[in-house]
């Protein structure tokens, strides 16, 4: 025990010695002075103390509306722009060094040469690493604690979640920086593979999503189709049956739009589908920093009626039952579909089915992410991490110094 | 009373084939100064390291203070001061102290206790609340002295613990390694200063191309190799049967064997002579005669040059 707090000591005296730790300290500071900054009256938003306002008519002091935003702002804005983001590449850069210069000659043997097991150096000069992070996000977390009772009266303590959160995500990059660090001693060269690990994660990711969602937006629109076909068929083969020639005709003809879509949604979904597979695959080995980030979002509006999505996108203040009784699919595929619409009519029509098709996607997509229980967006994370980890401490084991 | 150090056939080959050692066998003797002696790769530092769990041994026997090398709680009781090491240059020397102090599990106040005996010992008091990056090569040596010494260890390893360090500073090291010894402490010198380990060495190994090619007390190691010098001057005279020198200093005899004899003659013909003697001693064989004399056996023994890594030998 004594010798891991000499470790975790050591790893302090390092991250004080850095100018970027003071760098990103003095940063965080700054950040949450301009989140306490915001604050809400009965005209609406001032920001900056007050030297600048925004009115508005539903954001205004004592409101749910500035609730929702000002938590929103600290776990959409600041934790995923800046902690997680801007932060952790600054973290990344003070940290990097670290196994570098611990296994660089002349340092290591003064290490490997006592007692202590090696395993155990490892994992608390590892430790020592993630303490960097834990720092700055816990006087970070203080501040935006503060701040949101004192702005909102929102004494929420799910805020200081963001701590363990954002050492995990930290953790996930900080693994593949170590191996790295541990194989090739250079500082630089783990450094970038982190980087361009964190990246690559980031590129499968949003390609899954995106993938993901025309997936959902075709089979959506494949099924109305589908149902469209099956209606008009039928009208056709009764106007058939009952000799109606001019309105087996007439169906024919209408018949024709919705069979196009109809063949060109399951060719697309033909294409996608691999695509979705194979992304959904690489999905599953890597670890979910986004998701890891996403669940603070999700305790935050936990028992919110609105949420910080719902501002974004204007829904919040839109009214309920006129959005409900809206069904742009049924007015250009189902029984709204007028025949005597005009081609410019139509295609009006088309483009606000398409749209609903999308924001219906973008909502299932939230769903299907808010019911990914935690513990397996953490665990699937965590063992990555201790593959990873396992892998770079079974190499520092065996290797001569 | 049990070898402090008996290694046993050691071998160790990098990747890619290189081969450090080649079946090193030693022991050191307790309370006893040991030097390992060698030219530069001849793979002194990694014997040393397998020692200290740094490298690990591709075949090894032995012990350590009585236990299996590479047992990791036996090394509380070794204290080792690495070639070319490196403190983290952000510390001070007495942070420095104290992390290497608590890597050996030493407590807070036996350390504190401790940090400032040995910075006395090794003249850093008044630097300790500096910065260790800010220090000479010599300093750091002091202080790499210091954290070797810290834990009060019954062995000792120093590899090359005068590299950096000025003539003031080697005296002063010198005196401190009789001054462990008196105290009962082994050590395990790594060097080749060959100069100044003469003076403090009891056994001695030459380590030439990861084999050991001599080992043994100086004394045994030189009993052979005794010899007379008489120096003179003001005379010029013809030897034979003797090795004359010339130089600035006179002519200098040199008569191999112990018996004090064999000068006698010399003596009183230059004196018949007239000439004036200017110094008549008995010496034994210097250390680096002893080295010399093990790279030539390591030569005849390999066929190869020895010293320094060739081909796949280092």
């Amino acid at each position: 025990m004594i010798a891991v707090l000499a470790i975790l000591r050591e790893s302090w005296l390092y991250l004080r010695s850095e100018m970027l730790f003071k760098v990103v300290m003095g940063l965080n500071v700054l950040v949450i002075v301009a989140y306490a900054s915001i604050s809400f009256d009965d005209t609406g938003i001032s920001l900056f103390f007050g030297l600048t306002h925004v009115d508005s008519e539903y954001v205004r002091g004592g409101t749910q509306f500035a609730r929702t935003l000002y938590l929103g702002i600290y776990s959409a804005v600041i934790v995923n722009f800046w902690l997680a983001w801007a932060a952790s590449i600054l973290a990344l850069i003070s940290t990097s060094s670290i196994f570098p210069s611990f296994l660089s000659e002349g340092s290591v043997e003064l290490m490997l040469s006592r007692p202590t097991r090696r395993t155990t150096i490892f994992m608390t000069k590892y430790a020592g690493g993630l303490i960097f992070v834990m720092l700055q996000v816990g006087v970070f977390t203080l501040g935006a604690f503060l701040a949101a009772g004192w702005r909102v009266g929102e004494w929420d303590a799910t805020i200081f979640l963001a701590i363990p959160l954002i050492t995990l995500f930290y953790s996930y990059l900080f693994c593949i920086n170590v191996f790295v660090g541990v194989i090739t001693r250079s500082t630089l060269v783990a450094l970038l593979a982190t980087l361009l690990f964190w990246f690559g994660t980031f590129g499968i990711r949003t390609a899954d999503d995106l993938v993901n969602h025309y997936v959902i937006v075709t089979e959506s629109i494949e099924a109305r189709t589908a149902t469209r076909v099956a209606q008009l068929q039928k009208e056709h083969d009764d106007a058939v049956a009952a000799g109606d020639e001019k309105e087996a005709k007439n169906v024919a003809y209408w018949l024709t739009s919705p069979k196009e879509e109809h063949e060109q949604a399951q060719t697309t979904l033909g294409q996608l589908r691999p695509w979705a597979a194979m992304l959904s695959t690489l999905r599953v080995i890597m670890p979910e920093t986004a998701r890891t980030l996403g669940l603070l979002h999700r305790s935050l509006e936990r028992d919110m009626d609105m949420t910080f999505q719902d501002l974004r996108s204007g829904r919040a203040f839109e009214d309920p039952e006129e959005a409900a009784g809206q069904d742009e699919f049924d007015a250009y595929w189902g029984s709204g579909q007028n025949q005597t619409d005009t081609d410019d009519e139509r295609r009006r029509k088309r483009q606000r089915a398409f749209n609903q098709a999308e924001r219906e996607a973008a909502e299932t997509m939230i769903e299907r992410e808010n019911a990914i229980p935690a513990w397996r967006i953490i665990g699937k994370s965590l063992l990555f991490e201790a593959l990873v980890l396992g892998l770079a401490i079974w190499i520092f084991r065996r290797r001569d110094f | 009373m049990p070898a402090a150090i008996q290694i046993n056939d050691v071998h160790k080959t990098f990747r890619r084939g290189v081969k450090a050692l080649r079946g090193v066998s030693m022991q050191v003797d307790p309370g006893q100064v040991f030097c390992l002696l060698g030219p530069n790769g001849a793979g002194k530092s990694t014997l040393v390291k397998i020692l200290m769990t740094v490298i690990h041994a591709s075949k090894i026997s032995g012990t350590v203070l009585g236990k299996p090398i590479g047992h990791k709680p036996t090394l509380k009781r070794v204290g080792y001061l690495p070639e070319r090491h490196r403190f983290p240059k952000y510390m001070t020397a007495e942070q420095a102290l104290h992390f290497y102090g608590g890597l050996v599990c030493m407590r807070r106040k036996h350390r504190l206790l401790r940090i400032q005996q040995m910075l006395d010992l090794v003249g850093m008091s008044s630097w300790r609340k500096h910065k260790v990056g800010t220090f000479s090569k010599g300093m750091q040596q002091r202080v790499g002295l210091a954290q070797a010494l810290l834990h009060d260890p019954e062995l000792l390893l120093l590899d090359e613990p005068t590299d950096g360090v000025d003539p003031v500073g080697r005296r002063a090291i010198r005196d401190l390694i009789l001054h462990l010894r008196s105290e009962g402490r082994t050590i395990l010198i790594n060097s080749h200063i060959l100069a100044e380990l003469e003076s403090i060495c009891d056994q001695l190994a030459v380590v030439v191309k990861g084999r050991v090619s001599l080992e043994g007390t100086v004394e045994d190691l030189t009993r052979g190799e005794r010899r007379w010098i008489v120096q003179y001057r003001n005379v010029d005279l013809e030897w034979e049967d003797v090795a004359a020198e010339s130089g600035p200093a006179g002519v200098r005899i040199t008569l191999p064997g112990e018996d004090a004899g064999l000068a006698q003659p010399i003596i009183d013909r230059i004196r018949a002579a007239g000439g004036t003697i200017t110094k008549v001693s008995q010496e034994r064989e210097s250390l680096e005669d002893l080295f010399m004399r093990a790279l030539e056996l390591a030569e005849d023994r390999d066929g190869a040059t020895p010293g320094a890594a060739q081909g796949r030998d280092a």
